[in-house]
């Protein structure tokens, strides 16, 4: 009975909340929309009908797919796919490194586990711009220029990743693994067994940001890797913006490409975002 | 009774969270841990540490003339640096608090029990995904004079905003081409620690007749501490080290009025090819950053 008038309360506000979200999303979704509908016009027509605003300002009168297959079969095309593979790679070692990396901090009781996890965040709180100078010539000077492991190393060593594992790591009640290893289950054995089950959507998460760090980093890829074989998308974007003469209709079109991938994986792992939690099943 | 609980307490040596254990677990322990840090701790010194102690090898003039901290002093003395500081000052001031804010609020909203909550959570979430150097692009057209946003200022019949041309609209346009990508990134671990609190909680003050604003303070930011610290150090990091959208849509200007220190430390290196100079900035960057988040740990109550 009771519960019943809380989930109609619930239902009450959730149909209120709703005159809030929906304005934000379309406004938030509404310069990638722009983005998308003028890379399906002819160059000509994207600045056309702006002023004053009409239909034909939201909808395009004349839709055609050239830019995106001469962006695609031009060097963009293999810019986008070395963005794919260099991404992927950093995504899956990353993660296999940070989350073990996390696990042993939050934890494992060793000397010297809070001077390592000090030495962590001062690690991830230095800018990796600002480091991009002297370690370029490092890898220049060890041969890994212009190629796909002078691209991902960089990608490896993300504390931030680590941080934020190791936060909620620490928050699963030690319990849990006091009474797996008193059933005899090694240190990997908790790792893999209790913990990483227990952390999909903060694994998730620290997926996000190594691969937002690779998908878009722009500095480092333009110092190491300016080959046009190794070329990845954001520097290739950025030919776009300096030739004379923008094509702006294959510029978005690039640009369209470039942020599909990712709002694919967006798409695809809202699920887990909104999926159950863990439930660690104690009552502490 | 409780003064006898406290005697006994600290008469007895203090509890300790796991049982002692013999050598060899502890040997057992450290190997694995050694195992499990091992390549990360390896991969930070010699990408992270390493290119720091040479850019204080660069940033101090070994030799020079003008003494050791010559660089140190050339950047202190020019006023384009101060102005870069005051800058990023202001924008961190602005930029952090509404970014955390529309975090925070967009985190509470979208987990109600919305109709379709799914649909609108992905469309505030789609432009995460847009890499920054492609949000930069896009705002670039956007923001230009004859670009959309004006002939929306006109349709409304207000005059056209000058966005990246004026001094005064500058870097309120830079705050909100990052805040476009940064609210909704923030909001995905804000998401995730709301849906980490016990329902049971928010029934029971229901039940005890709390309104939405009282749980909201009583048990959403209480729940949300270590996400909401995390958000507040990565997000501040994280701004004082824009740079594409600088480069792309601005270059600092107009008049220095969007010379974030980032900008202005790679212009040092790259368009003025002064290394030393770039390498003193940067480590002044740093030095505030450390500083910054060491004052966020410290405000934040409760234990790390």
């Amino acid at each position: 009975m009771a519960s019943e008038t809380l989930n109609e309360r619930s239902r009450r506000t959730g149909r209120r909340a709703l005159f809030l979200a929906v304005p934000i999303a379309l406004l938030s979704i509404a310069p990638l929309v722009w983005a998308l509908i003028s890379s399906l016009r002819p160059g000509e027509d994207i600045f056309r009908f702006l002023y004053p605003i009409s239909w034909e300002t939201f909808i395009p009168s004349r839709i055609t797919f050239d830019n995106f297959t001469t962006v695609l079969t031009g060097p963009f095309g293999m810019a986008l796919w070395n963005s794919v593979f260099v991404t992927a790679v950093s995504v899956v070692v990353g993660l296999a490194l940070a989350s073990l990396a996390a696990f042993a901090l939050a934890c494992m009781d060793f000397p010297g586990r809070s001077f390592i996890f000090a030495f962590l965040v001062i690690c991830f709180l230095v800018p990796f711009e600002a480091i991009a100078i002297p370690l370029s010539t490092t890898f220049r000077d060890l041969g890994l220029a212009n190629t796909y492991t002078g691209l991902i190393l960089p990608a490896l060593g993300n504390g931030l990743a680590i941080f934020l594992l190791r936060q909620f790591f620490m928050g699963v009640p030690s319990s849990l693994a006091e009474a797996a290893r008193m059933d005899g289950l090694g240190w990997f054995g908790i790792f893999w067994r209790i913990y990483l089950p227990l952390s999909k959507g903060p694994m998730i998460g620290a997926g996000l940001i190594l691969f937002v760090f690779q998908w878009q980093s722009f500095l480092w890829p333009l110092l190491i890797a300016p080959a046009p074989d190794v070329r990845l998308a954001p520097v290739a974007i950025a030919d776009f913006a300096q030739e004379t003469g923008v094509n702006y209709g294959q510029m978005f079109a690039a640009a369209i490409l470039t942020a599909a991938i990712p709002l694919l994986l967006v798409l695809f792992f809202q699920r887990h975002f909104s999926g159950s939690n863990a439930n660690s099943g104690s009552k502490e | 009774m409780t003064t006898i609980q406290a005697e006994t307490v600290s008469g007895s040596p203090p509890p300790t969270r796991r049982k002692p254990r013999f050598g060899a677990q502890r040997a057992n322990t450290l190997m694995w841990a050694g195992i499990f840090l091992l390549p990360s701790v390896i991969l930070l010194i010699l990408l992270r540490f390493a290119p720091m102690v040479a850019a204080f090898s660069d940033a101090l003039a070994f030799g020079s003339t003008r003494g050791i901290w010559s660089n140190f002093s050339f950047i202190f003395s020019d006023p384009a640096f101060w102005n870069s500081l005051w800058i990023t000052l202001i924008f961190s001031i602005i930029i952090n608090p509404l970014q955390i804010a529309l975090a925070l609020g967009l985190a509470v909203l979208l987990t109600k029990h919305i109709p379709m909550v799914g649909l609108w959570r992905t469309l505030i979430l789609l432009p995460v995904a847009v890499p920054q150097v492609v949000s930069a692009i896009i705002w670039l057209v956007l923001f230009r004079p004859d670009g959309p946003l004006n002939g929306i200022t006109r349709a409304l019949g207000l005059p056209s905003i000058p966005w990246l041309t004026e001094p005064g609209w500058a870097l309120w346009s830079i705050i909100v081409v990052c805040s476009w990508v940064g609210v909704g990134y923030w909001m995905t671990f804000l998401v995730a620690g709301i849906r980490e609190i016990p329902n049971s909680l928010y029934e029971a003050s229901s039940i005890d007749g709390a309104g939405a604003w009282r749980q909201f303070w009583h048990i959403t930011v209480p729940g949300l501490r270590r996400p909401l610290l995390f958000v507040l150090v990565a997000d501040t990091v994280s701004n004082f080290l824009i740079f594409a959208p600088v480069r792309i849509l601005t270059r600092g200007g107009p008049e220095g009025s969007t010379d974030l220190i980032m900008y202005n430390i790679t212009e040092r290196a790259y368009t003025l090819g002064d290394t030393g100079a770039a390498s003193a900035a940067t480590l002044v960057l740093i030095v505030v950053v450390i500083a910054v988040v060491a004052v966020q740990f410290r405000l934040m109550p409760g234990k790390d």
